[in-house]
C-alpha cells in the first residue's frame, strides 16, 4: 500500500535536520482511511474553541474589555431580550444555511445568496407597494413572490453553468453586486420612503408583517419547517439519492441514467428560493420595510453554516442558532464599542479556517519515530 | 467628442493597472496549481497597508507600495499553510481568506483611524520630451510610475514563466505534481513561493488602487475588483499577455462610466455602476459559448498534492 509509512515531505522534516541532528525524532505522516465519529467531533470542537480563542484575542486587542466580551456573548443566551433577538436572528440564518447546503449537495457553489436575498426582499416589497392580492393573502403572496424572484435570479448562473460551463463561483458573486446596485436604484429612486426621504421603502402595513406566535414571530417556525423539508428531500427522497450519486461520481451517474441536469437545476432553484425567503423574513419579520443593507453578512454565513453542518439541513439549523448568537453579540459590539459589524465575518472566517485545517488531522496520522 | 475620447483614454491606464497586476499575480499562483480565490481580500490588505504605511512613515508612496506587497504576501502565507500543507479545499480556504481580510481590514482601519483620510499618494510623472508629443504625449507619458512599471513587470513574468527553467518547473508543478515530485522538485516549496509572489502582485494592485487611483482608504473599497481579476484569469486562459488585454478592456469599460454621464447621456447611475460586473459576465458567457472554458487550465488546478496518495 503506498499510503503507509510514507516519509514526510522535506518541508516538514528538512534534510538539514537529519544531517545536523540525526538523533532528532523523525515525523511520519500517514493517510487515515477512517476515524471514529466521536474522535472527529472532539477534533472539530477543539478547532472551534481555538478559532473562538483567536477571535477573542483579536477583539481584546482592539479594545473590548475581557469581562464584557464574555458578558455580551452570555447575554445572548441567558438574557430574555438577548435570547429573543437570537431566535429572531436565527430564522434567516437557518434559511441561508439550508440554501447553501442544498446547493453544495449538487456541487454548485451558490455564493449568490445575498443577491437572491436582495431579490426576495425586492419582490416581497413590490407586492406590498402595489397591494397585490387581498389583505388576508398578502403575506403568502409576498413569500411566494420572493421565492419566485430568488429562483429567477439563481437560474441565470445555473443555466450559464449547465449550458456553457461558466464558473458559477464567479458568476453568482458578480450577480450579487448587480442585485445590490439594482436595490440602491430602487431605494434612492422610485421606492424612497416619501414620509422621511431616507433610502428605504415605506413601512409595510400591519397585515404585511410576520405575526408573532408565542415568543417569536412566525419566521423561525417557517425556517425550521423548510429545513425539515430539505432534510427529507436530501436524505430520504429519490431526489436526494440522485444528488448523492451526482456528488459522489457524476460520470457513473450519467451512465446509469440519473437525470443530472434536472436534479442539479432543481437543487439550485430550491437554494435560490430559500435564500430569497430569508430576505423576505428579514424585511417582513424584523425591519418591516426594505432597507439598504439588510442582506449584508448573510452570504458568507450561509457558506459557513453549510460547511460546519457538512451540508446536512438538520445540522444546519442547529449551527445557524450558534451563528445567530455571534450576530447578536456583534450587533451589540457595534453599538457599544464602534467595532465594525464585519468583525462577525472575520470571526466566521477564522472558525472556517480552523475547522478546515483540523480536517487534516482527521484524514492523517502523524507518528513520531525515534531514531538512534 | 474628441475631448471625451481623450479623457477616456487618459483615465484608462490607472483603471486597467489594478486588474492587470492582480490577474498577473493570480496567474503566477494558479500556474503552480493553487486556485486563488482570495484576491479580493488580498487587494484589500494591500490597499489598507499601503495607505497605512503612507500615513505612518511620512508619505513615501513607493515605500508604501512595497509595504503593501510585503503585507499581502505575508497574509497569503496563511492561505498557503492551509491549502499547500494542510490540504484544505481551496475554494473554502479562498473564500475564508476573503472574508477574513474584509473583516480584519475594516477593523484595523477603523481602530487605527486610517479610514477616510485623503492622501496625496502617487503623482503623475511626465516623461520629458515624450510627454511633449501632440495628443499621445499627454495621454501615455504623464502617468504615474506604476503604470510605466506594469509593462516591464509583465515582460518579466512572461519571460520567467515561458523562458526560464524555474518557470518551466513552476508550470510542471501545476500540470502534474506527481511527475514533478518524481523529478525531484519540492512541490510544497514551489507552491508556497508561487502563492507568496503572486499575492505580492495582488497586494501591489490593491496598494495602487488606494494610493494611485482613489487616494483614500475606505472599508471594502475594492468593490469586487478581485473577483473580476479571478474571472479575467479564466478569460486569459492563464496567459499573461491575454490578461493584460483583458485588463485594458475592463479598464476601458470602467473609464467609460464617468464619460457617459459627462457627455450628457442620462442613464441611472446605479445601472452605470453595474457595467463592470455585467461586462465580466458577458465575457465569461461569450467564452463559454465559444467552448473555450477550461482550455489551457493547469491540470492540477485546485487539487491538493498528497504524496502519500501517489499511486
Amino acid at each position: 500500500m503506498p499510503d503507509r509509512y510514507a516519509v514526510l515531505p522535506p518541508l516538514w522534516a528538512p534534510r538539514f535536520f537529519s544531517v545536523v541532528a540525526p538523533a532528532l525524532p523523525h515525523l511520519i505522516l500517514e493517510v487515515r482511511s477512517d476515524m471514529p465519529a466521536w474522535k472527529q467531533a472532539v477534533i472539530i470542537s477543539c478547532s472551534i474553541v481555538i478559532g473562538l480563542f483567536v477571535s477573542a484575542v483579536i477583539l481584546i486587542g482592539s479594545g473590548v474589555p475581557t469581562a464584557d466580551l464574555i458578558g455580551e456573548f452570555a447575554a445572548s443566551v441567558f438574557d430574555v431580550r438577548g435570547f429573543h433577538a437570537v431566535l429572531v436572528q436565527a430564522a434567516p440564518l437557518i434559511l441561508v444555511g439550508v440554501a447553501a447546503s442544498i446547493g453544495f449537495r449538487a456541487r454548485f457553489w451558490n455564493l449568490g445568496l445575498e443577491g437572491q436575498m436582495v431579490w426576495g426582499g425586492i419582490a416581497a416589497t413590490a407586492v406590498s407597494i402595489h397591494e397585490i392580492g387581498p389583505e388576508q393573502l398578502r403575506l403568502p403572496f409576498m413569500a411566494l413572490a420572493a421565492m419566485l424572484a430568488g429562483m429567477g435570479w439563481v437560474a441565470i448562473p445555473t443555466l450559464f453553468k449547465l449550458k456553457f460551463s461558466v464558473n458559477e463561483i464567479i458568476a453568482t458573486l458578480l450577480l450579487n453586486y448587480v442585485a445590490t446596485y439594482f436595490l440602491y436604484d430602487l431605494l434612492y429612486g422610485s421606492w424612497k420612503d416619501p414620509s422621511d426621504a431616507y433610502p428605504h421603502s415605506a413601512q409595510y402595513a400591519a397585515a404585511e408583517r410576520l405575526p408573532d406566535i408565542g415568543f417569536v414571530n412566525v419566521g423561525l417556525p417557517l425556517a425550521l419547517f423548510f429545513a425539515l423539508i430539505v432534510w427529507w428531500l436530501a436524505e430520504l427522497s429519490r431526489f436526494g439519492f440522485y444528488l448523492k450519486f451526482i456528488y459522489a461520481n457524476p460520470a457513473m451517474a450519467r451512465f446509469v441514467g440519473v437525470p443530472i441536469r434536472s436534479a442539479v437545476l432543481a437543487a439550485v432553484l430550491i437554494s435560490g428560493a430559500l435564500a430569497a425567503l430569508a430576505g423576505f423574513v428579514i424585511s417582513s419579520g424584523s425591519t418591516g420595510r426594505l432597507t439598504q443593507g439588510f442582506f449584508e453578512g448573510y452570504g458568507f454565513s450561509g457558506v459557513l453554516i453549510a460547511f460546519l453542518a457538512r451540508n446536512n439541513a438538520a445540522a444546519a439549523a442547529i449551527v445557524a442558532i450558534l451563528v445567530a448568537m455571534l450576530f447578536v453579540t456583534g450587533q451589540s459590539f457595534q453599538i457599544f464599542y464602534q467595532i465594525p459589524f464585519s468583525m462577525v465575518q472575520m470571526i466566521q472566517a477564522i472558525i472556517v479556517m480552523c475547522v478546515a485545517a483540523s480536517e487534516f488531522f482527521v484524514r492523517h496520522r502523524i507518528r513520531i519515530q525515534r531514531r538512534g | 467628442m474628441q475631448s471625451v475620447l481623450l479623457s477616456w483614454f487618459g483615465n484608462l491606464p490607472p483603471l486597467a493597472v489594478p486588474y492587470a497586476l492582480a490577474s498577473l499575480g493570480l496567474i503566477i499562483s494558479e500556474r503552480s496549481g493553487v486556485l486563488s480565490l482570495g484576491a479580493e481580500g488580498l487587494m484589500l490588505v494591500g490597499a489598507l497597508s499601503g495607505v497605512a504605511a503612507y500615513l505612518s512613515f511620512g508619505g513615501y508612496p513607493l515605500a508604501a507600495l512595497g509595504f503593501a506587497m510585503v503585507t499581502a504576501a505575508i497574509v497569503s502565507l496563511l492561505f498557503g499553510v492551509l491549502v499547500v500543507l494542510l490540504r484544505v479545499n481551496q475554494v473554502i480556504a479562498g473564500l475564508a481568506l476573503v472574508f477574513f481580510c474584509q473583516g480584519l481590514t475594516n477593523l484595523v482601519g477603523t481602530i487605527a483611524d486610517w479610514s477616510n483620510h485623503t492622501v496625496a499618494g502617487l503623482q503623475g510623472w511626465a516623461l520629458y520630451q515624450l510627454s511633449e508629443l501632440p495628443i499621445v504625449g499627454r495621454l501615455l507619458f504623464t502617468q504615474d510610475i506604476v503604470v510605466y512599471l506594469t509593462i516591464p513587470i509583465f515582460l518579466g513574468v512572461a519571460y520567467f514563466l515561458n523562458r526560464t527553467n524555474a518557470g518551466l518547473r513552476l508550470r510542471s508543478v501545476g500540470e502534474s505534481p506527481e511527475a514533478a515530485d518524481a523529478a525531484g522538485l519540492n512541490i510544497y516549496l514551489y507552491r508556497f513561493a508561487a502563492v507568496a509572489a503572486g499575492s505580492a502582485l495582488v497586494g501591489l494592485a490593491g496598494g495602487y488602487l488606494s494610493l494611485g487611483v482613489a487616494k483614500i482608504w475606505m472599508a471594502g473599497m475594492t468593490g469586487g475588483r478581485g473577483w473580476i481579476a479571478v474571472a479575467l484569469v479564466i478569460f486569459a486562459r492563464w496567459h499573461p499577455w491575454r490578461a493584460l488585454f483583458g485588463a485594458l478592456l475592463f479598464g476601458g469599460i470602467e473609464a467609460l462610466i464617468p464619460q457617459i454621464s459627462a457627455a450628457g447621456i442620462r442613464v441611472p447611475q446605479y445601472f452605470m455602476l453595474m457595467t463592470p460586473y455585467l461586462a465580466t459576465l458577458a465575457v465569461m458567457l461569450w467564452q463559454g459559448i465559444r467552448g473555450q472554458i477550461g482550455s489551457d487550465e493547469p491540470a492540477a488546478l485546485g487539487q491538493p498534492y498528497v504524496r502519500e496518495e501517489r499511486t
